[in-house]
């Protein structure tokens, strides 16, 4: 689970390694990555909706 | 040696062209409110920071060109992924950005805070002239075009505000907070003034916010932004900033002329009163459309000289000027024109350049029209 975390992280970022990439294409599964990609972009939502209410203040 | 000559020069032709053109005025002004000299700080500031961006870059590359170069026998690298690099050179725009967000953002939220303000003044777009209304003063105006027509056609001299100069200049005192409330009648215009830092769409429909608080008495100029049609070119905003007391006396003066105006609705004027009356409104707002000599510019703008429906119709005449016709180009002058320009208008139509129909249009009447 943890690297799966890891690996969505990096795809926020853009930068992977490669055998990184290679092990999660081999051994991961899909749904995994599409539910924690989606579940983490929310959370990237909200950590900027909550800057941007701060700020606002 | 030849490198160092070749570095050496890159590097001082960037910073010598950018001091010609801020010497040469082509530069963003720095402006006359708090805001506008935020927003000029940030912009050399990202200036700065773009002129840096780009010595590096390109320096590292034509310097790559040059001295890695194929006729010295170079070769070229091949790997696949660098992490480490990648992670630099994406984190390092990362920052850049963070670091630009933030100053801009908190200049930002100052230029959209109207709230507490000493002034508001609605701005309307009309195509082609500002409209000004001083909201709760009853003093309202419209602002035309003050170069003369035969300037612009080629004849005579060219001022120094040549197309940047206006019958009416907006008047706004210094040291106050004046808020804006923008909007339109037709089309979208852009009310722009550099020395405020104010380039604020105009949309029908709509009440854009805006404010300013000017610190220096003084006039300032610019121009509709926004592409508005044929005479786009030819909708300047002039702008008069005075010291408070002298604002207040004019403010004042302009309320009584207000007040006269409205009761001039009341009395009965004569023919030749109403010619010379709207002789002036009509030269100010409907020779741009119909030319001064009533020839028009058909199809879209009808010839009123001659025009046989225009002298048979009045009371089409009247409502046309009144309520304009909705598909064509003529405008509604209800809420541009005061009872007594439109009836002036009126008269002075259907009794000069030879259409002579005798008929004297009262501004009583125009005003009855309009309460209904």
């Amino acid at each position: 689970m943890w690297s799966v975390v890891k690996s969505v992280l990096a795809a926020f970022f853009g930068v992977q390694k490669d055998a990184q990439r290679r092990e999660d294409f081999e051994e991961g599964h899909p749904v995994a990555f599409i539910a924690v990609g989606i579940l983490m972009g929310l959370v990237f939502v909200a950590v900027v909706a909550f800057i941007a209410v701060s700020a606002a203040r | 040696m030849r490198t160092f000559i070749v570095w050496t020069a890159g590097c001082l032709v960037v910073p010598l062209m950018t001091t010609l053109a801020m010497a040469n005025g082509w530069n963003m002004p720095v402006g006359v409110t708090d805001v506008s000299r935020e927003v000029h700080s940030l912009h050399m500031t990202i200036f700065w920071i773009c002129v840096v961006i780009g010595v590096i870059v390109f320096g590292a590359m034509f310097y790559s060109l040059f001295r890695f170069r194929h006729s010295k026998g170079a070769k070229a690298a091949h790997f696949h992924e660098h992490p480490l690099v990648e992670v630099i050179w994406t984190a390092i725009p990362l920052l850049i950005l963070i670091g630009m967000a933030v100053p801009a953002t908190a200049t930002l939220k100052k230029m959209y805070d109207p709230s507490d303000a000493d002034l508001d003044v609605m701005i309307t777009g009309q195509q082609w002239r500002w409209h000004y209304e001083y909201l709760g003063e009853d003093v309202a105006f419209t602002s035309n075009l003050g170069t003369p027509r035969e300037t612009i056609r080629g004849k005579g001299e060219r001022g120094e505000h040549y197309l940047l100069e206006v019958d009416e200049p907006l008047v706004l005192p210094v040291d106050r907070k004046v808020r804006f409330l923008m909007t339109s009648d037709d089309v979208i215009h852009s009310w722009w003034v550099p020395d405020l830092a104010v380039k604020q769409d105009t949309i029908p429909g709509f009440v854009n916010e805006n404010w300013v608080r000017i610190n220096e008495p003084g006039v300032y100029r610019g121009q509709c932004a926004e592409l508005c049609g044929i005479n786009h070119g030819f909708m300047p905003i002039v702008l008069q900033a005075l010291e408070e007391e002298e604002f207040d006396a004019w403010l004042a003066e302009r309320k009584e002329a207000a007040a006269q105006e409205a009761s001039g609705v009341d009395r009965e004027w004569s023919l030749d009163e109403l010619m010379a009356r709207g002789e002036q409104s009509y030269n100010a707002v409907c020779a741009s459309c119909h030319q001064p000599d009533g020839s028009g510019n058909p199809p879209a703008f009808p010839a009123l000289a001659g025009n046989q429906a225009l002298m048979e119709e009045r009371e089409r005449h009247i409502e046309t000027v009144v309520n304009g016709v909705s598909g064509a180009a003529m405008p509604a002058f209800r809420n541009t024109l005061s009872p007594v320009e439109v009836a002036a208008v009126i008269t002075y139509e259907r009794n000069a350049w030879g259409n002579e129909t005798g008929d004297v249009v009262q501004p009583s009447e125009i005003a009855e029209r309009l309460e209904e």
